[in-house]
This record gives structure tokens, sequence and C-alpha cells, in this order.
């Protein structure tokens, strides 16, 4: 049951950026009408440079220039990305009016800058005494709290927290933490970029988890989460930022998260672990004070890997979930990776407030027996309690649970 | 290289590395504390002014100038010894 005196957590503010664009708008648009955003990656960085690869997946137009050129020549591609989600995030929820030393930030991801940090070897190689000053902090994946608390006014604490996949869920459920034990007023939740090179992609292909062999050269058909015919997941350039405040002194935002949990399974690789899945889903529900009846919608991990799948399908079966209306979000927008999370939290909440539920791409053949899929188009749905999931290799298994501004009485 | 074609490039790298001061005139009586650049891009100029001119010195040996005028007098005595 939820604590009396544990004070509601609601999001109040979102910034998003995705191959469907910047801002919110585009982001909620492109998912109802399932937008293909797929394309061969051709980022610098991306592709092995001897013509062995044509990894697909999903790029996102450049960020708007928000920071002194100044700034922003020293400033990485996920960094400037982070920058505009949270002068997104900021506005809307207005924390000029915070006072900073009450604010914080949990950026969500590790290892975020790898493909320029592959790009500066390469740059580098045969004049190794000119790497400039700068490098010596623009490799660590602090540099996005450098540069995110030294262009918005937070100055109550800045950290980063690696989860693998579940990093933005991570970072969502720490957030949550800090408002609740009165560290800080409001608190940023930014789930990082995760800019992949083509080494990690063939190091994710090696690994048997990214596709997809089956429809090489057909980007569009390739991301197929739950399809009988998926292969694999495919990345997806994507970042987000969720300010969370206490309900009390900030109204109720987009919705409430009122359960949150994150369990290690043991597994040291990418295996699913569906007692793990359980276990957060359980843990999650016993904290919002609910039931599996009371959950009408699901925002599954689903990346689109065979046994990942599967092993999400039967949790959610053994969950008792099959009434709950199932959408995929990265089979519109890819795996975003450190994002994940925070992006499909965000997703969720737009399609909360706006009332529709997104279609899964490419689920053409559905497993049987099914969950309650959103095939075709936009479901009209109005959620009152839904569940995000998110689960990272290295064992790590998260489900957050929310309540729309209308969703009832639980919890209070 | 004369001395004033490496005053001209480290002023080259004071435009590129600090933007802003794109359009502000800048000789070599200037310092770059007084232009307002911080030290990690001051680092910056420096290095990007010995690799356009070839020179690979350790950073401690361009310690000492007061202003970029010195600066490239002494790279240029550098450069005359190499």
């Amino acid at each position: 049951m939820p604590s009396l005196s544990a004070p509601e957590i609601v999001v109040t503010g979102i910034g998003v950026a995705s191959g469907l664009g910047h801002g919110k708008a585009s982001l909620l648009d492109g998912l109802l009408a399932g937008r293909d955003v797929f394309s061969v990656l051709s980022r610098p960085g991306r592709q092995a440079p001897d013509g062995r690869t044509a990894f697909m997946g999903v790029e996102m137009p450049d960020p708007p220039d928000l920071l002194p050129k100044r700034v922003a020549r020293t400033a990485g591609f996920g960094a400037r990305v982070a920058i505009s989600v949270l002068d997104e995030a900021w506005r809307e929820a207005g924390l000029d009016d915070v006072d900073p030393t009450r604010i914080g930030l949990v950026v969500g991801g590790s290892n975020l800058f790898s493909r320029e940090q592959l790009l500066a070897v390469r740059d580098y190689a045969g004049r190794l005494a000119f790497v400039p000053p700068r490098h010596g902090h623009v490799f660590m994946d602090s540099d996005v709290c450098g540069l995110c608390t030294a262009s918005f006014a937070i100055r109550g604490f800045a950290n980063t927290v690696g989860a693998a996949s579940a990093s933005g869920a991570v970072a969502v459920i720490l957030a949550a933490e800090a408002l609740r034990g009165g560290r800080v007023d409001a608190c940023v939740a930014l789930g990082a970029l995760q800019d992949v090179s083509y080494v990690d992609l063939l190091g994710f292909r090696a690994l048997g988890a990214l596709g997809s062999e089956r429809f090489d050269g057909q980007p569009g058909r390739a991301c197929r989460p739950f399809d009988a015919a998926h292969d694999g997941f495919l990345f997806g350039e994507s970042c987000a930022a969720l300010v969370l405040r206490r309900a009390g002194e900030a109204g109720p935002g987009y919705g409430a998260l009122i359960g949150a949990a994150q369990v290690a399974d043991g597994q040291r690789g990418p295996e699913p672990s569906p007692e793990g899945q359980k276990r957060a889903i359980a843990l999650a529900l016993a904290e919002a004070g609910l039931g599996a009846a009371d959950i009408d919608h699901v925002n599954a991990h689903a990346t689109g890997t065979p046994k990942g799948d599967e092993t999400e399908r039967e949790t959610l079966l053994a969950m008792g979930l099959e009434h709950a209306w199932v959408n995929a979000t990265k089979s519109i927008l890819g795996h975003g990776l450190a994002a994940a999370g925070a992006v499909e939290l965000a997703t969720l909440l737009l399609q909360m407030r706006g009332g529709r539920l997104h279609p899964i791409r490419n689920l053409e053949n559905p497993p049987e027996p099914g969950l309650r899929w959103v095939i075709g188009g936009p479901q009209p749905h109005r959620i009152r309690h839904a569940l995000k999931l998110s689960f990272g290799f290295g064992g790590i298994d998260t489900a957050l649970v929310v309540r729309s501004p209308e969703g009832g009485n639980h919890g209070l | 290289m004369d001395r004033d074609s490496i005053l001209a490039i480290v002023i080259g790298q004071v435009r590129e590395v600090v933007p802003d001061l794109e359009a502000q005139p800048i000789s070599g009586g200037d310092a770059m504390a007084d232009l307002g650049i911080n030290s990690i891009e001051r680092s910056e100029i420096v290095m990007n002014t010995l690799e356009a001119l070839g020179l690979d010195l350790p950073m401690v040996q361009t310690h000492g100038p007061r202003n970029l005028g010195e600066l490239a007098d002494l790279l240029h005595a550098k450069l005359k010894r190499t």
C-alpha cells in the first residue's frame, strides 16, 4: 500500500527529440500516424569504413541552435540534443520560478559519446600531440550534467546513472526519490541520447540482438516488435527530459507516478528474466496500491528481439494483463537504448493526455495467445492507469505505474 | 615564416575557438585573459597554432608570454631553432 505520508510525484514538463523531430507535437503526431522514419544510418561513424555494414535505424534532424556558438562547438551531438529537450521541458514546467538550489538533474545513460570517441581516434591518429584539451572533459557522460547546469539554473545536484536500456526509467525513479526525500523541489529526469558507433552496433549484431537480416534493405519493415518475423532491435536516436514535482506544489501535470520498481534479476548479459520482470511489475503495482485489473494500458519494452518479445508477452499474460491495450513505441522510434525508458514514458503521458494510443508498426502476425495489441491505426482510449516497462542488459528490470489526472482516487 | 605571419595565425585561432570575437579588432598587444578567453580555450588556441606551424612542443614551453605578440615572438624563436 502507498505510504500515506509520501508526497505524490507528478510530471509537469516534457521535452523530446526523436526521428520524428524535435518537440512534443511532432512526436505525438508521428506516433499516432505510425510514420516510417527508418533508413540506413548515415551519421559519420555509424557504418564500418570497409563497407561491410548497412546498419538500419532512425536518426533525428539536427537540434535547434540554443547554445552560443562558442559553447556549441565544444559540445557533443548528444549534449546539444539534451539542451534542446531540457529547454522544452524547463519552459513548460516554469522552472525559472523555482529556487535553483532546489532543482536537481538525473541523467540516465552511460558511455553516451562512443561514436564521437571513435571519430576522435580516427581524426587524431598520427597527430596525437594535438588532441584538444576539451577532450579531457567532453568524453565523460557527466559533461551532459555540466552543460545542462551551466546553461540552466540547476544548482541542487546533477549526476548520471547507468542502467543500460533501462537508464531513462531509472533516472525517473531516482528523480522521484529525490523529491520524496525532500532533497529538491523539482527534479529533471533526462534519458540521454546514446550515440552509438558502428563498433557498438557490430557488437549488438554479434550478440544476436540487432535486426535485421530478414528485411535487409527494407528499413521500414525491419523493426517488428511482437511480430512473427521479428529478428532483433533497430537503433533509434532519441532523448527526453521529464520534469518531476511534488503534486501539492505543482498541480496534476500530465499524470502521477504512483508506483515504481527496479530489480536485479541476476543475468549478466542480454538474457531476459521472466521472474525479474514479474517481480518488478508486482512491486510497482503494490506501491501503487493497484491490481493488474486496474491497468488499462501497457507501454511495453518490446525491442523486437524474438526472445525478449516472447518473454515479455508471457510475463504480461502471467501477470493478468491480457485486457490492457499494449503498444510498442520502439516500432516507430527504434531503440533509444539509454533514452528509451524516459522517451517512452513521455510518449505514454502524451497519449494519456491526448486520449489516443499509437499503433504498433509492422505487427502483421501477432503471437497467440495474444494481448490487446494496438494495430492498424490510433486507438481512442482514456488511460486511467498505465504500466511502463523497461529492461536493460545486465539483469535490470523496471516497472513504472502512472495514473492519469482523472484516473481515480488510488494512492490519495 | 616571419613573426607577423605567426601572429596572424594566433589571432585566426583566437577567432576560431572564440567565435564571439569574430568582429572584434585584435592585436599583438592583447592578452587572451583580457579578451575573456578561459584557460581551456587558451590551451586549445596554442595547441591549434602549434599544429598549424608544425611544432610539436610540450605545452609548458609555451607558458610565459603576457600577450599575443609575445606568444608570436616565442613561437617564432622556437620555429627558427627547428
